[in-house]
């Protein structure tokens, strides 16, 4: 059992979920079956970070040979670069089938399928099997949108499947390419991340495939100028669906930077950082102006939680240890911080029937609990100090002033249109006058308040311990880093690029 | 290994497709025992050849066809597939034949007699063994398309495909006799040594290759021969449509394949052409799938696009040491999806194929989840998503593209496949997310839909063990 731990993660919702959707049961009995199976995931998750010891390497490692004729194996293994995602993908969940509980039975089933393909895809430690469990996440997504989304919801699937799929097929082609360049280089076939980084790449082609599979995971974060479709798709996905989109698979995308292209790509990663973080950068203001002029609340979250991926995405190409620790531990912060805003104002929706902000106003006064809880993870989404969101930022914004003044100025000044929006849309939600529509605003009933209060008080404890969960990743960020990046900058800029066109593999 | 044991498979389909023939003529019995006899050979002769492949080895025919079969692993997967492929399309046109009425005794037993084509072909190492092979496999399929002869379409079809089809076999006759002028020999062995021991740009052996290649890439439905697909592929009822569509593609890229490998310098030559070939297929064969309204139509077109896919892997084969599995692979999953899809319209197409446009399958997962779960999970493969076959024959056919050093050609086979999620993807959004119009009440027996989810089950069987490579 032990030994298996993180297949089983990925195969009880898996498996769970298409069972639900091949026999007839109700809608209750499937939520209670998702609820079940997401806690018992929730406490292996719990039981992994607990025993985790963060020494740097691979944990709970599992392989197996696939397919031997190209060396493809079923490889699984968590260090501290996927611990705290994995985190975001296992805590957070059962909270989907306690907050709704009266939609269809494949939506429930949706929602395990999609858990057990992000924690495939966390967990692979072979190109090909988190190519595969990468794709597998998409299906879900797509059939919840399209089949309980909002009255546009058929564009916005059409939009998100396409665009997603455009990119991990260029992604397909990157990959094979690197897999054939091990072959030439070393005479073997392997799909293996930690044999792939000892592969020397460059010349046209490695260029390419860089960017094919930067665009590949650009789309996913959203990076921009990859963020059209998040938008539509966002705001006209189901709550539970944007949540999941927002909170852990825009996060499988930054965590396959770092896991693949870093260690695979470093030359080509650090002569294009700059222009990578000006894209993080760049995305965070346009995105962040965006969120200030819209008024539909899920809408003005999306553009929001675009905003952020712009400085989790910055931290990455950073290429110091600070910035990378800072990305890693905000993964976990945001999810808890954002995603939760998402489900309550998902929450808003079932009991008001409109997100418009104009239509709202004064539900503190009838629900304070309710805004508490909801100041309290726009607070952190924001990065007050002492909430979880503080802790990541801060380290991002110290990498990047490290790593180029001005792109860490302009980052860390960008950080007040955030708050200029999240307050604002505060200020006009929760307070000013309230309306016929809010009057009865019920506040949130016992099991509900449970229900968020685990998060809000992980928000703090990652506030004011972050050291609990920055000493499991650092080790990891640290030999990331040093693996990636040996050469200082100065020699890379000199590295003689072989002439593009020819195939450069080292003879 | 014996070798009559590896002809044992095309002797049993042979025999089956005779005892069939007499059968109808004397008319002792019904259409419905005839696909069951029929049922009983393909998967009497599937079983001989999975015996035979599970112990692979290459064997010439010396003593009794003076080297003019050969069987190797190669062949003995085409065969697997197109047996299968038979047993398939009986099993629809079983449930097909039920609602629709215009079958008779003979046509099990010509689909049979195809077989046996499609079968030599796969085997046939000698220009007139593949051309006699070639017709008999065409001359069965022309009588297929065409058997429903009060159907205007079917005719239309018939005519289309039997004029085109006839000059694709004087083409490949002309290029015959061109390689025997220049070689002396139709042997692909002696060919291929005299290629080796002169040069591949003899003229008469250039012309002669050209116009081969014309026919194969007629039969292949690759561009610029590919116009006559569309018509052809809709005149044909489903059934037969989803015979066409894999098993004879199987054997046409079979025989292609081993043609090419004759001989490096013969490869080598012709590589340029077929990439450009290939690059046409996949994006002509994306440009008109985008078009169409009709489900048969779009298949087709995306038939085109798989030979293109299929091309590629022609460009990437490595003539020193031919396999032939990245091909092989390729084809049991396109085969496996393709046929899929044609036995689920089988029984859900209805009375005279009137369920045929993208418009009439609107809701089919809220009437009948099941059908619909299996359609999606056919095109999913088709458009090459993980974890069904098609992704990993995809996987493999970039590799060896990768491998062989056309990175090119592997970057538009991906641009192709994104072009193509378009037209699989419209399908699933009609089954799945709009309300049904109607209650897709279906007659018939229950056997295509047997057929329908157990191809199901192959392809995540083939994609998840994929044991041919």
């Amino acid at each position: 059992m032990f030994e298996y731990a993180l297949s089983v993660m990925i195969f009880l919702p898996i498996v769970t979920g298409l069972v639900m959707l091949l026999f007839p049961l109700s809608k209750e009995t499937a939520r209670i079956t998702g609820f079940i199976v997401t806690v018992a995931i929730l406490f292996r998750g719990i039981e992994i970070f607990l025993s985790f010891t963060g020494t740097g390497g691979m944990e709970y490692v599992e392989s197996r040979s696939w397919i031997q004729s190209l060396g493809i194996s079923y490889g699984l293994g968590i260090d501290g670069i996927s611990l705290l995602v994995l985190m975001a993908g296992t805590v957070l969940f059962p909270m989907l089938f306690t907050i709704f509980k009266t939609q269809p039975k494949g939506y429930y089933a949706n929602l395990l399928i999609a858990q057990g393909a992000m924690i495939g895809a966390i967990c692979a430690t072979d190109l090909v099997l988190f190519y595969i469990f990468w794709e597998v996440m998409l299906l879900p997504i797509f059939f919840m949108i399209g089949l309980y989304g909002g009255s546009k919801r058929l564009p916005a699937t059409l939009k998100i499947t396409i665009y997603t799929i455009a990119g991990s097929l260029l992604m397909l082609a990157a990959l094979v390419y690197v897999g054939v360049s091990y072959h030439t280089q070393f005479g073997k076939w392997t799909f293996a991340i930690v044999q792939l980084s000892e592969l020397e790449l460059g010349g046209g082609f490695a260029v390419l495939a860089f960017f094919m599979f930067m665009v590949a995971f650009a789309i996913k974060i959203p990076l921009f100028p990859f963020h059209t479709w998040l938008p539509d798709a966002y705001t006209e996905a189901p709550t539970a669906t944007t949540f999941v989109l927002s909170a852990i698979m825009a996060k499988i995308g930054v965590y396959a930077v770092i896991r693949f292209v870093m260690p695979v790509f470093e030359i080509e990663f650090a002569r294009f950082a700059v222009l990578l973080s000006l894209a993080g950068v760049t995305g965070m203001i346009y995105c962040g102006l965006a969120a200030i002029s819209q008024k539909d609340m899920k809408r003005m979250l999306a553009f929001s939680s675009a905003s952020h991926m712009g400085i989790i995405a910055l931290g990455v190409f950073c290429m110091n240890v600070q910035a990378l620790t800072g990305t890693l531990f905000q993964i976990a912060a945001h999810a808890t911080s954002t995603g939760v805003l998402f489900l309550f104002v998902g929450l808003m929706e079932e009991r008001m029937q409109t997100r418009k902000i104009e239509n709202l106003g004064g539900i503190a006064y009838r629900a304070p609990i309710f805004a508490t809880f909801f100041a309290i993870a726009m607070l952190a989404s924001v990065g007050l100090p002492a909430t979880s969101g503080f802790i990541g930022e801060f380290l991002i914004i110290l990498g990047a002033i490290k790593f180029n003044a001005f792109i860490g100025i302009l980052a860390g000044t960008t950080l007040v249109i955030g708050v200029c929006y999240m307050l604002w849309m505060f200020q006009r939600v929760f307070f000013e006058r309230s309306n016929e529509r809010t009057e009865n605003f019920q506040d949130l009933n016992l099991s509900e308040a449970l229900t968020f209060l685990p998060v809000i008080v992980l928000i703090f404890a990652m506030g004011i311990f972050p050291q609990a969960f920055i000493k499991k990743i650092e080790p990891a960020a640290q030999q990331q880093i040093a693996k990636a990046f040996a050469m200082p900058q100065a020699q890379v800029a000199e590295t003689i690029v072989p002439t593009p066109g020819h195939n450069n593999h080292k003879e | 290994m014996d070798d009559l044991m590896l002809l044992f498979p095309l002797l049993i389909i042979g025999s089956g497709a005779l005892l069939l023939m007499l059968l109808a003529a004397f008319e002792k019995i019904e259409v419905e025992s005839a696909s069951y006899i029929s049922m009983g050979f393909f998967a009497a002769a599937f079983f001989v050849q999975l015996l035979v492949a599970s112990t692979p080895e290459t064997v010439l025919f010396g003593k009794i066809f003076n080297g003019m079969l050969v069987s190797s692993n190669f062949t003995t997967i085409a065969g697997l597939i197109i047996l299968g492929c038979g047993f398939f399309t009986t099993m629809s046109s079983h449930t097909y034949f039920r609602v629709n009425l215009f079958c008779t005794l003979e046509f099990y037993a010509i689909i049979l007699f195809g077989t046996c084509g499609m079968l030599l072909l796969t085997l046939s190492q000698e220009l007139i063994t593949a051309f006699i092979s070639l017709e008999i496999m065409s001359l069965s399929i022309y009588i297929l398309v065409g058997y429903d002869r009060s159907n205007i379409r079917s005719t239309e079809a018939i005519l289309k495909y039997l004029m085109l089809g006839a000059f694709a076999g004087a083409f490949f006759i002309m290029g015959t006799a061109f390689i025997y002028g220049g070689t002396q020999s139709t042997k692909f062995a002696e060919i291929g040594s005299f290629v080796a021991g002169h040069s591949a740009t003899n003229p008469l052996v250039l012309g002669g290759v050209f116009f081969i290649f014309v026919a194969f890439l007629f039969k292949a439905a690759a561009f610029p021969f590919h116009a006559w697909v569309i018509d052809v592929y809709d005149g044909a009822a489903a059934p037969v449509t989803g015979f066409m569509a894999t098993a004879l593609k199987t054997a046409v890229f079979t025989i292609f394949a081993n043609f090419l490998a004759i001989n490096g310098a013969l490869h080598q030559g012709w590589i340029t052409f077929l990439f450009y070939i290939a690059v046409f297929t996949m994006f002509g064969g994306n440009l008109i799938a985008i078009g169409q309204h009709s489900i048969k139509r779009m298949l087709a077109a995306s038939g085109i696009v798989h030979s293109g896919y299929l091309l590629i892997a022609l460009v990437a084969i490595s003539t020193d040491h031919f396999t032939g599995t990245v091909i092989g692979y390729y084809l049991a999953a396109y085969a496996v999806g393709t046929l899929g899809i044609f036995s689920a319209l089988s029984y859900l197409g209805g009375e005279g194929e009137k369920r045929a446009t993208f418009e009439d399958f609107k809701g089919l997962a809220k009437v009948r989840p099941y059908s619909a779960a299996a359609i999606t999970v056919f095109l999913l493969s088709m458009a090459g998503i993980p974890p069904t076959a098609g992704f990993m024959a995809k996987f493999y056919v970039i590799t060896s593209a990768v491998t062989a050093g056309h990175m090119t050609l592997a970057l538009l086979g991906i641009m192709s496949s994104i072009l193509s999620i378009r037209y699989y993807l419209r399908l699933i959004i009609n089954m799945y997310f709009h309300e049904a119009e109607e209650y897709f009440e279906t007659g018939g027996s229950p056997w295509a839909t047997a057929a329908t989810f157990i191809l199901v089950f192959c392809v995540f069987a083939i994609g998840l063990y994929p044991i041919v490579i």
